[in-house]
C-alpha cells in the first residue's frame, strides 16, 4: 500500500513539471512592462539608469534558460513572488482567501452529495417510473444550466421583494455568518448534484442486474437493506470518481460564484487581479490551481486503492 | 479498387441500421438534433430572423421595456432590442463553441490516434502531456490567456481548443486499442496499407460514433466557457452581443429589469441541453450495439 501511494506521488512530478513549464510560458509573454508595476508613480520620474538597474533585480535581462530555472527553484520551495498592487506576498493573499473559498467548496460539495446521492438511489429504485422520469429531468436541466445564470436567478428570485421573496442577502460574506453562505452554496452545489445523480443512478442500475445482489434479493432481503447493504458499496466507486473529476469544476465555478455574491474567496482575487493587471497573483493561483488538482487527483486514486485492492497491483 | 477498401466495411450495415433505430428510438435526441439544426438555422439568417439592428440605441424612448409585441423579450439599458441581440448572439456563441471544439477533436483524434497506433514512447509522451493539460483548471488557463492575448473569438476557441484536446485523445486512444488487434486491421498491414491509410479507413469509421458522442458534449462545453468567460467581463467585447455578456450587463438590473439576464440564460441553456441530448442519445445507441 505505501508503494503505491510513493509511486502514485512520484508519477505527479513530470506532471507538475509540465504544467510549470507552461505557466512559465505563459509568464513570459505577459505584454506590459513588470518593471513599471513593480516602481508605480516613481516609473515616470526615474532615469533609464535607475530602470535598468531595477530590471537587472528583477531578472529580467537573464537568459530565458536561467528565468525558467530560476521560477522553477521558486515555485517548487514556495515563492510565488510578491502582488504589484498590494504589499503582500502571493502565498499570503492565497492564505487568506483560500480558506473562504474552501469553505463556499465544501458546503457546495455536501449540498451536491445531499441532494445528488439520494436523487441518482431513488431513480434506480424506481426505475422507469415518473420518478425516475422527473429527476432525471430535472438532473438534464441541471448540468445544462449555466453557474452564473443560477447565480443571477437566485438574485433576482431569492434575494429581493420586487420578483420573488427576500429569503437571504444579497451579497457579501456576512462576517462568516451561514446565513450568507445558504445562497452561493446551493448555486454552486447544483449543477454538481445533477451530475452526480446521474452516474450514482448508473452506476447503481449496474450493481443490481449483478449475481451477488440477485442472491441478497432470493434470500428474502428487502430493498432498502439489498440496497444500502450490498449494492451501495460497489456502486459508489465511479461516484467517488465524480466528485474528485469535479473538484475542478468547483474551483471554476467558485470564481463565478464568488464574483456574483462578491464571496471573498480565491477566485474574486484573480477575477479583481486581472482587471489590474496583477500578474503575480494570476499567475500564483494559476499554480496553486494545479497543485491542487494534482493532490485532490492522488488522494481519489489513493482511495480507490484503500476500497478496491486490485487496482494496487494493476 | 476503391470498393475493396470502402470506409463502410469495417461497420457491418445491421449494425449500421439497429445504431440508426436506437437512435431514432432516443426522444431525446431528437429534440436535441431539433434544437442544434434551429440555432444552426437561427446563426445563419440572423439578418432576416431579427426584427431589429441589435445595435440600435433607443436610449430616449425605450429604456429597459419589458417583454411586448413590439419587444418580444423586452430592451436593454441602452433600448436595444433584446431578441434581436440574443438571435445575433447566436452567431457569436454557436461559432466558438464548434470551432474550438473542431480544434480539440482536431488535434485530440491526431494524437489520440498516433499514441494508440504506435504505442511505446509515442503512447507514453502523448499521455504524459495530457496528463498536464487536465492537471491545468480550465477557466484559470482561459482567463490567464485572455487577459495576456487579448479577448478576441480567435483567442477564445484557440485557447479552448488547446485546453480541452486531451479528453478526445484519451477518448480516440482507447478506441485504436480496441481495433487494433482485429483480423481487419492486422489484415490491412499484412496487405502493405501504410499506416496512416489503416488509421483512415479502418480505424476513423470505427470511431466516428464515440467522436460524435465526445464532440457533442464538448460543443456544449465551449459554449458554457465562453458564456462564463463573457460573463465575467473577459471574453467578448461590446457591442458584438454575446449571451454571456448580455447576462453580464444584466446582472446590474436585477432589481428592476428581470428579463434582461433571463432570457439569454435559458438560450444558452436550451443549446447546451440540444448538444447534451445528442451526445447521450449516440452514447445509448452505441451501447445497445454492444449489448449493454
Amino acid at each position: 500500500m505505501f508503494q503505491y501511494v510513493l509511486r502514485r506521488g512520484l508519477w505527479a512530478i513530470p506532471t507538475l513539471l509540465g504544467v510549470f513549464t507552461i505557466i512559465f510560458l505563459l509568464t513570459y509573454l505577459m505584454p506590459g512592462d513588470p518593471v513599471r508595476a513593480v516602481m508605480g508613480e516613481q516609473y515616470k520620474r526615474a532615469d533609464p539608469a535607475t530602470i535598468q538597474r531595477v530590471r537587472d533585480s528583477l531578472g529580467l535581462n537573464d537568459p530565458w534558460l536561467v528565468q525558467y530555472g530560476r521560477f522553477l527553484v521558486k515555485t517548487v520551495s514556495g515563492d510565488l513572488g510578491k502582488s504589484f498592487v498590494l504589499d503582500e506576498q502571493v502565498t499570503g493573499i492565497i492564505g487568506y482567501r483560500f480558506p473562504r473559498t474552501l469553505q463556499l467548496m465544501s458546503a457546495a460539495l455536501l449540498v451536491a452529495i445531499l441532494i445528488g446521492i439520494p436523487s441518482g438511489i431513488l431513480a434506480a429504485r424506481f426505475q422507469y417510473t415518473w420518478i425516475d422520469h422527473t429527476l432525471m429531468l430535472v438532473a438534464l436541466l441541471g448540468v445544462a444550466m449555466p453557474v452564473f445564470w443560477q447565480a443571477v436567478l437566485a438574485k433576482i428570485f431569492l434575494t429581493q421583494d420586487t420578483y420573488g421573496i427576500a429569503l437571504f442577502p444579497v451579497a457579501g460574506y456576512g462576517g462568516g455568518s451561514p446565513l450568507y453562505l445558504v445562497l452561493p452554496a446551493l448555486v454552486l452545489g447544483t449543477q454538481l448534484s445533477a451530475t452526480i445523480a446521474r452516474v450514482m443512478r448508473s452506476s447503481l442500475l449496474e450493481e443490481r442486474r449483478k449475481d451477488y445482489s440477485r442472491t441478497a434479493r432470493s434470500k428474502g432481503l428487502g430493498e432498502p437493506g439489498v440496497i444500502f447493504r450490498h449494492e451501495l458499496r460497489n456502486a459508489m466507486i465511479p461516484v467517488v470518481t465524480i466528485i474528485g473529476l469535479d473538484i475542478g469544476y468547483l474551483l471554476g465555478g467558485s470564481v463565478v460564484t464568488e464574483t456574483v455574491f462578491n464571496w471573498p474567496g480565491l477566485g474574486r482575487a484573480v477575477v479583481t487581479a486581472i482587471s489590474r493587471r496583477d500578474a503575480p497573483v494570476i499567475i500564483g493561483t494559476l499554480v496553486f490551481g494545479a497543485l491542487l488538482f494534482v493532490a485532490v487527483n492522488i488522494l481519489v486514486d489513493i482511495f480507490y486503492a484503500v476500497i478496491n485492492p486490485q487496482i494496487r497491483y494493476a | 479498387m476503391s470498393a475493396t477498401t470502402s470506409t463502410v466495411g469495417s461497420v457491418p450495415r445491421a449494425v449500421r441500421y439497429r445504431r440508426l433505430r436506437a437512435f431514432a428510438r432516443h426522444r431525446l435526441g431528437l429534440v436535441g438534433l431539433v434544437i442544434i439544426v434551429v440555432f444552426t438555422l437561427i446563426a445563419f439568417f440572423a439578418p432576416q430572423i431579427a426584427p431589429y439592428d441589435p445595435t440600435t440605441q433607443r436610449i430616449a424612448t425605450a429604456r429597459l421595456v419589458p417583454p411586448s409585441g413590439e419587444f418580444w423579450f423586452g430592451t436593454d439599458e441602452l433600448g436595444r432590442d433584446l431578441f434581436s441581440r440574443i438571435v445575433y448572439g447566436a452567431r457569436i456563441s454557436m461559432r466558438i463553441g464548434v470551432i474550438a471544439e473542431g480544434i480539440a477533436l482536431l488535434v485530440g483524434i491526431a494524437l489520440g490516434a498516433a499514441a494508440g497506433f504506435f504505442g511505446g514512447w509515442v503512447d507514453n509522451l502523448v499521455m504524459r502531456i495530457a496528463d498536464v493539460f487536465f492537471a491545468i483548471p480550465g477557466l484559470l488557463f482561459l482567463i490567464v490567456v485572455v487577459a495576456i492575448f487579448g479577448s478576441s473569438a480567435t483567442t477564445i476557441f484557440l485557447a479552448l481548443g488547446l485546453i480541452s484536446w486531451p479528453g478526445e485523445a484519451r477518448v480516440m486512444r482507447s478506441e485504436v486499442l480496441r481495433v487494433r488487434e482485429r483480423e481487419y486491421v492486422v489484415a490491412a498491414k499484412a496487405l502493405g496499407l501504410r499506416d496512416f491509410g489503416i488509421i483512415l479507413r479502418h480505424v476513423m469509421p470505427n470511431a466516428l460514433a464515440s467522436m460524435i458522442v465526445i464532440g457533442s458534449l464538448g460543443v456544449a462545453g465551449a459554449i458554457l466557457s465562453e458564456a462564463t468567460l463573457s460573463f465575467l467581463g473577459l471574453g467578448i467585447q461590446e457591442p458584438l452581443a454575446s449571451w454571456g455578456t448580455m447576462i453580464n450587463r444584466g446582472q446590474q438590473y436585477i432589481f428592476n429589469a428581470w428579463w434582461y439576464s433571463v432570457f439569454p440564460g435559458a438560450v444558452i441553456m436550451i443549446v447546451v441541453l440540444g448538444f447534451n441530448f445528442l451526445g447521450d442519445a449516440v452514447r445509448d445507441a452505441l451501447a445497445v450495439e454492444e449489448g449493454r
